[in-house]
């Protein structure tokens, strides 16, 4: 029964089969037109691959508020430490460069490449054509590219000069020329040596008392880099709702990436201080701040946490998983 | 067997401590907690203490040979023992999120050249997707005579090669630029591994698609939340590029790739495109995010490198480390490995006082192009310190650099393709320490 079933499927593949290729050894399909249409998402400098349709600085303002701002910052300037996408003009031959993409990156085909394929963080390709025109338009706005008339298509879009693409240069490597000298090849008078700051990095793997092990990700880094070594997490064993243990996978793909370091004034999971004035005001309300999106003093919760392709039934799942390990 | 009893809080704890010193790290530490709770809960507790350690040492008969062990297929897929601790590892603070971050290979616990597949180290810009291999499909297209959809039956039909190769992220030891900052050998170095990797060479597959005559590049494109994406040149897909299914005698593991990924050997990782799902042949480079914006070499000058492809030869002293210190004067064998992205080794060398004078160490086993090579030097030690460093040299004539020459080439804000030679400061007790001679 087993053995019959599993040959359906290869019988229906033969049966429908497909173009055999013509290749040296005959191996593979024919990949049609359409199946190549809906992968082949890539833009290059020179604008090949930018679709139909336009956008503009104005739409892109609403669109990056709802949909970028809560990692990147309002003005470009980075929440946290997620990348900052404006700024730092003047920076990169200085001890403290700030690469953004108006003061570093090369073309701003990468700009709309990237957003489609992989903005925004949670939920990648779930922005239209005209929608990432909008977002790009915006972000060379913020970075003073282009103006508040800026229309973005095809033909504008590839016009687009990066201030900084003339930086860029093939690797010449290699650039250092050691030589294999074996006596008196150093003076050791001159050594000026530098030891590690105890404390930075996870060593409890092999040290006694010297803090946490790092075989898991605390996932914390801004009280890590505060206090030098990362915190013991609570052990306290929480049992979860059947409810919240269906929201952890969502959590997991849709919801720490903000929910766990506490970026753009999300309250922590597990930060019960952070989360009691929330909890109080009633589980209507806190799921539909979550599927609605919601503006308040201390940040922004975009709908669905930006990923729309989440049910309602996903994202309730989700806010009982997070409140039940922070009450 | 031992007696059930009530202990007195002194036994008690006496019992916990010598439970504990046979444990590693986290279960230590976790027992530890445990045996703590059950103090502060004391009127009820009960403990079986189990037999001392010592009573399996000879004279004595060892407990586990008083009686038979699991018989076969008791563990249908095998698992290290429980007494060792090989993990990945990361250090949280160097990324905001875990699901684009990287964690780093136990080099100090590795055995010979191969990296078991469960601890090669992770580099993620999107999360490991949860691929279904039946529907997983590689399309190649562009600039070819014949575009092509691959299953990977469709694939595993093709001629197969096997090739043992390190891979390594560019961001390797690149927190080290501007001072000695991590404490273990597993942070400084630990985002390599080495591994057979199995699959067809890219070659094979542009032949059965035919490149067009104006092919001059490769887009390869993941299956990821990232959609990860890097521009390949054609003569490197020609020369050794292989489009692997297998890691290490088994399918890749999802972490690396599965069911399918790219390998450039000897290039930085992220060129490796994993869960790769499309091939573009193209008459340019395509300039994406991650050959841009990251994986670009900032210079003191402002302008910044692009394509750095290779990994230039590199080595690194794995015993003693400060995961392993030495524990006893006398005779010591010195180990690391050394590896190099044009070629194969072809010496390491070896210096106890910071570079002043270096000796020629021993290459040992297999010595193979791109692949991690073991070397070892034999000498005593009798407590006193040493700058202990190693010096790769490969077929090429390259000489890994001093972090002084690449200091003076490249500043401190490169990120990226940090290989200079590495110094271990061995104390007088054995303890060793990462530092940095400039």
């Amino acid at each position: 029964m087993f053995r019959s079933l599993k040959l359906i499927p290869l019988l229906l593949t033969m049966a429908f089969s497909v173009i055999v290729s013509a290749g040296p050894l005959g191996i593979g399909s024919v990949a049609t037109p359409e199946m190549i249409a809906g992968w082949d998402i890539d833009i290059r400098p020179d604008g090949t691959g930018l679709p139909d349709g336009e956008g503009t600085v104005a739409a892109g303002e609403g669109l990056y508020e709802a949909k970028c701002a809560s990692c990147h910052g309002l003005f470009g300037e980075g929440e946290g430490r997620w990348p900052a996408l404006a700024g730092g003009e003047g920076t990169l031959d200085t001890l403290h460069p700030e690469k953004t993409v108006g003061s570093y990156w090369p073309y701003a085909s990468t700009l709309w490449d990237y957003i489609h394929r992989a903005m925004p963080y949670t939920a990648p390709q779930s922005l239209t054509d005209a929608e990432t025109y909008s977002i790009s338009a915006y972000v060379l706005y913020l970075n003073d590219i282009v103006d508040d008339e800026f229309v973005a298509n095809r033909e504008t879009f590839a016009r687009v000069k990066m201030p900084n693409e003339e930086n860029f240069y093939v690797d010449n490597r290699p650039d250092s020329k050691n030589e294999r000298c074996f006596e008196n090849c150093a003076d050791p008078k001159a050594f000026e040596i530098v030891t590690t700051i105890n404390g930075l990095t996870p060593t409890g793997h092999f040290k006694e008392d010297s803090g946490v092990a790092a075989n898991h990700y605390d996932g914390n880094p801004s009280a890590a880099s505060e206090s030098g070594i990362s915190k013991e997490k609570n052990d306290t064993k929480i049992v979860l709702s059947d409810k919240a243990t269906l929201g952890k996978g969502v959590y997991d793909t849709a919801c720490q990436a903000c929910h766990n370091p506490g970026i753009a004034g999300a309250p922590r999971t597990g930060d019960k201080t952070a989360w009691v004035s929330r909890i109080d005001q009633g589980m209507d309300v806190l799921n539909g701040h979550a599927i609605n999106g919601y503006q308040g003093a201390d940040g922004v919760m975009p709908a669905k946490g930006g990923n729309m392709s989440l049910s309602n039934d996903d994202v309730i799942n989700a806010v009982a998983f997070m409140v039940e390990l922070s009450r | 067997m031992g007696r059930i009893y009530e202990p007195s809080l002194p036994k008690l704890m006496e019992a916990i401590a010598t439970e504990a010193r046979g444990m590693k790290g986290l279960d230590r530490r976790n027992f530890l907690k445990g045996g703590i709770a059950a103090v502060a809960g004391l009127a009820s507790v009960q403990i079986i203490p189990k037999a001392s350690a010592s009573s399996n040492l000879p004279p004595n008969l060892p407990k586990w040979q008083s009686h038979l062990g699991p018989g076969v297929v008791s563990k249908p897929y095998g698992e290290p023992a429980e007494f060792e601790d090989l993990q990945r590892r990361t250090v949280p603070w160097l990324t905001v999120d875990a699901a684009s971050s990287i964690s780093m290979t136990p080099l100090q616990d590795l055995e010979g050249i191969i990296t078991p597949s469960g601890v090669v180290f992770e580099r993620y810009h999107g999360g490991i997707p949860n691929v279904n291999p039946d529907q997983h499909r590689l399309i190649i297209h562009g600039l070819v005579e014949r575009p092509l959809v691959l299953t990977m039956d469709d694939l595993r039909r093709f001629p197969s090669v096997s090739e043992i190769r390190f891979i390594e992220c560019p961001a390797n030891g690149g927190m080290e630029w501007r001072g000695a900052q991590m404490e273990a050998l597993q942070f400084t170095h630990g985002m390599l591994a080495c591994c057979e990797w199995t699959g067809v060479k890219l070659s094979t597959l542009l032949d059965e698609v035919g490149v067009k005559p104006d092919g001059k590049w490769i887009l390869a494109e993941g299956a990821d939340a990232a959609g990860m994406s890097r521009s390949i040149p054609l003569e490197k897909a020609l020369d050794d590029t292989i489009i692997a299914w297998g890691q290490n005698g088994e399918a890749l593991r999802p972490e690396q790739g599965y069911p399918l990924r790219m390998l450039n050997p000897g290039w930085e990782g992220n060129t490796s495109v994993k869960w790769l799902r499309r091939l573009e042949i193209g008459d340019q480079p395509w300039h994406h995010r991650e050959e841009t914006s990251k994986y670009t070499d900032l210079m003191p000058d402002g302008r910044a490198r692009r394509f750095t492809w290779v990994q230039e030869a590199n080595s690194v002293i794995t015993s003693p480390c400060p995961e392993k210190p030495l524990k006893q004067s006398g005779f010591v064998e010195i180990r690391g490995y050394a590896w190099s992205g044009r070629g194969k080794i072809k010496a390491v060398d070896i210096s106890f006082d910071g570079g002043v004078n270096w000796e020629r160490t021993e290459l040992k086993g297999l010595v193979l192009s791109k692949a991690l090579t073991q070397f070892s030097y034999r000498t005593t030690w009798s407590g006193q310190p040493w700058l202990l460093q190693s010096r790769a040299i490969d077929e090429t004539g390259y000489v890994q650099p001093t972090l002084k020459q690449l200091r003076d080439e490249r500043g401190g804000w490169s990120i990226y393709h940090k290989n200079s030679i590495h110094t271990w400061n061995v104390m007088e007790n054995g303890d060793v320490f990462n530092v940095q001679i400039s």
